[in-house]
């Protein structure tokens, strides 16, 4: 039985994180940096072993940090690839693999592979390879590449999502399929990408399928049978949403009556968009679930006027009955296909000097604003812009609203140029990371504007319902990625690296002072978290769009691993042209990442590192 | 390694009628063949070889069942421009592109098909789907509709080749999604 209790993790938390947080010197006798003082991740992980890795985003926190400590900012030079694994499989590697119990835990791009490696062993042989049958036609409905975001541990099982709309549950010890439940429709555009959470014995699953008119909902399955316990919609009457008297959005033009209704013209709710792709969090005190939802369909909005709830929004439900407590959009009626599925990092900032801890979340949307919300509540307590953007001068604190800059609303018909961010936002799917040694949040960023012209659209279903073309090309200043390191008590960046390419990794930080991240032409970079310096980078096999992990192997040394194989939207949609394994289908050089195939093909590998 | 079981079994499924008929017909050539061997070899060991020269290859042409099938609308500029609209309209355009330099599905701008670029074997691709995912509009939309669509992505390959990625060449606007 994996599962701590919530109260004795909590104190090992944050006793760890308030001694580091206390700006202790570090082995090497220089001082550590803290940029926010008495910041704390929000919850304890699932686990407290620092050498393992559970959950996607580590804990339920989705903090990605590693209390592992080996490797600083003085010997990271000396990092080296360790070993290496092939996938067997291509296409865009997003997630991150788990350590648990000794065992690496891998997922694949579709087919969906499941590896789990012996880490004692020289080699690392399998103990087991779980192919589950997944339906070969969910290929052409997945929107943006066959990729898969990661499992879940819990109770002695694996746990995630099949792209044809599965979720399976796999035994850890031997690989036998324990139960499969069928969650999506393949013809009615659904697929599933994103990494299930598991809270109190429920699976959290989601689905993808904003692009193809797919009403989007979130749901629980039991952990022990893959039965379905919950299944609750993102748009649509009350009872869908369960919505009821516990409902308190905190802003008052957010309250209401069947307001996924309301705000949508006649009954286009019902192709709605407002899908679960993205990372989940949970707080186990409050017993919230946090998630986003995707843009609304389609991305056409002359086709539904009003505020299109609860699409491109930040909702957090109860975690027993699912029931929707609090609600608010970083995007109401969103025109640019600005969903709000980025991670909600659940964290304990004091918001301002010598005050109080208090219980926010962070999130860095996709329009460009990162907020600090309180979570329990919903209220917007900063919202600045974390990469260069124009569509909105800024958000009114009173309201929650953004105020949009009308030149760059777009239309049907009307060809709108240079809105920035693009639709690929100021970060996508890629996770932040926090540390609470620095206080900071680490964040791979997007720096693409777009132009963007409406067009009508008719909904076919199992067909793609967009409405839209939008080209891309590089923000101001012209690189179109950075890594930053972000303040989110005063809303400003410390520092950051800028890269030729979107940032389309995630992000992992660690006690050691150590962040890593990896970039689109291949190299993985470790990064002092003080400063921004590159301490060590090394150049793999393929684009990596997955997130760094890091676990302790049996040998007691600290590991870091990631996956190398570009795909995703940056190498698929694109590039357009970093395949070969497909000879019908040559595509030619994009104007967006022009020379993306030079530095990059794609592959399909973990690549791991220590000292 | 196939066994004799598997190569009479795929034109089944695939149900040309052509193939079936040619099949016949080189049946008895190939006896014929055989009846020449065995008849040279006439005193020595008698032959076991069974040639079936002319019509069981790796990846028989689709295009015998599609060798007489004419695309009524081919060439016809009007009947390209309607369906280039239809690209649209049935969302052709957000799976495979604008102008067809792919996007969720492959590129129609390569000229390199997966199961063929003939017109009756793009006709079929549109009416029955294939397996990655390409829906199946026959019976949905009228055939005439299917034809101008065929007519429309029959110009999309641009006549250069594609075989060669110099990267100091020129790049082609995508539109995103």
């Amino acid at each position: 039985m994996r599962l701590n209790t919530a109260k004795v993790a909590v104190a090992v938390v944050l006793a760890v994180t308030a001694a580091a947080c206390r700006g202790g010197a570090s082995g090497s006798g220089t001082r550590d940096t803290t940029f926010v003082e008495g910041a704390l991740i929000g919850t304890a992980p699932p686990n407290n072993n620092a050498g393992e890795w559970l959950f996607p985003g580590r804990d339920y926190a989705n903090s990605r940090y590693s209390a592992l400590a080996q490797i600083t900012p003085e010997n990271a030079k000396n990092l080296k690839v360790s070993w290496t694994f092939s996938t067997g499989v291509l296409r865009g590697h997003e997630g991150q693999p788990l350590v648990v119990d000794k065992t690496m835990y891998i997922i694949t791009p579709y087919p969906n592979v499941a590896y789990a490696l012996d880490l004692t062993k020289p080699g690392f042989p399998l103990k087991w390879k779980y192919r589950p049958e997944n339906a070969q036609a969910a290929v052409g409905v997945a929107c943006c590449d066959v990729v898969n975001r990661g499992a879940s541990f819990a109770d002695g099982k694996i746990v995630y999502n099949l792209l044809d709309g599965h979720t399976v549950a796999v035994d850890a010890a031997t690989g036998t399929e324990m139960w499969k439940t069928k969650m999506g429709d393949v013809n009615r555009g659904e697929t599933i990408t994103m990494a299930p959470i598991v809270v109190k014995g429920k699976v959290i699953v989601g689905s993808s399928g904003g692009e193809m008119g797919v009403r989007g909902w979130i749901a629980a399955l039991d952990l022990a049978t893959g039965k379905q316990l919950w299944r609750s919609y993102n748009v649509g009457p009350d009872s869908d949403m369960k919505v009821g008297p516990r409902f308190k959005p905190f802003y008052p033009q957010d309250r209401g009556a069947n307001l996924g209704v309301s705000s949508w013209p006649g009954d286009s709710w019902k192709v709605g968009g407002a899908v679960v792709w993205g990372w989940l969090s949970y707080d186990p005190e409050l017993n919230l679930i946090y998630h986003g939802t995707s843009n609304p369909g389609p991305w056409n909005g002359n086709q539904r006027p009003g505020d299109n709830k609860w699409s491109a929004a930040i909702i957090a439900r109860d975690a027993d009955t699912g029931e929707m407590i609090w609600a608010f959009q970083p995007t109401p009626h969103d025109i640019w296909d600005y969903d709000a599925v980025n991670e909600n990092i659940l964290v304990n900032l004091p918001m301002g000097k010598g005050a109080k801890a208090r219980k926010v979340l962070v999130h860095f949307d996709r329009n460009g604003f990162a907020y600090t919300m309180d979570r329990a509540t919903g209220e917007v307590l900063l919202a600045k812009p974390f990469v260069p953007m124009n569509w909105s001068s800024g958000v009114d604190l009173a309201t929650g609203r953004p105020m949009v800059n009308v030149d760059k609303a777009t239309a049907q018909g009307k060809n709108v140029k240079d809105i920035c961010p693009s639709l690929e936002g100021g970060k996508n799917q890629q996770p932040a990371a926090f540390s609470p040694k620095t206080g900071l949040f680490y964040v791979p960023t997007n720096n693409l504007c777009m132009d963007f012209e409406g067009r009508e659209v008719t909904y076919i279903a199992g067909t793609p319902y967009i409405g839209g073309n939008a080209p891309e090309k590089a923000g101001p200043g012209g690189y179109k990625g950075e890594f930053i390191a972000w303040d989110a008590v005063s809303g400003r960046k410390i520092w950051g690296i800028q890269e030729p390419f979107p940032v389309w990794s995630g992000a992992l930080a660690t006690a050691g002072n150590v962040v890593f991240y990896g970039t689109l032409d291949g190299w993985l970079k470790a990064v002092d978290a003080r400063n921004g310096t590159v301490l060590y980078q090394f150049k793999v096999g393929s684009g990596i769009v997955g997130a760094p992990m890091t676990y302790t192997g049996p040998d007691g040394k600290q590991y870091v691993a990631v996956y190398a194989g570009i795909g995703g939207d940056m190498g698929l949609l694109i590039a357009g042209d970093v395949a070969a394994n497909l000879p019908y289908d040559v595509r030619e050089r994009g104007t967006t990442l022009p020379d993306l195939a030079r530095y990059t093909s794609w592959g399909g590998m973990l690549f791991v590192f220590s000292l | 390694m196939r066994t004799f079981k598997t190569l009479v079994v795929v034109p089944a499924i695939v149900v040309f009628g052509a193939a079936v008929h040619q099949l016949a017909n080189a049946t008895q050539a190939t006896q014929a063949t055989q009846a020449r061997k065995q008849s040279a070899n006439a005193g020595n060991q008698p032959t076991y070889l069974v040639e079936h020269p002319d019509h069981i290859q790796p990846g028989l042409p689709l295009t015998m069942r599609f060798a007489s099938i004419t695309n009524p609308y081919q060439g016809n500029a009007q009947r390209i421009a309607e369906g280039a609209k239809l690209f649209i309209a049935y969302n052709c355009m957000d799976c495979h592109g604008a102008d067809g330099s792919g996007a969720m599905g492959p590129s129609l701008q390569d000229n390199r098909w997966h199961f063929g670029g003939t017109a009756g074997e793009i006709f079929q691709s549109i009416a029955e789907g294939r397996p990655d995912g390409m829906p199946s509009w026959g019976g949905r939309i009228a055939d005439d509709q299917i034809w101008r669509l065929v007519a429309y992505v029959s110009t999309l390959s641009k006549g250069h080749s594609v075989t060669t990625e110099n990267f100091t060449g020129k790049t082609v606007a995508r539109t995103g999604h």
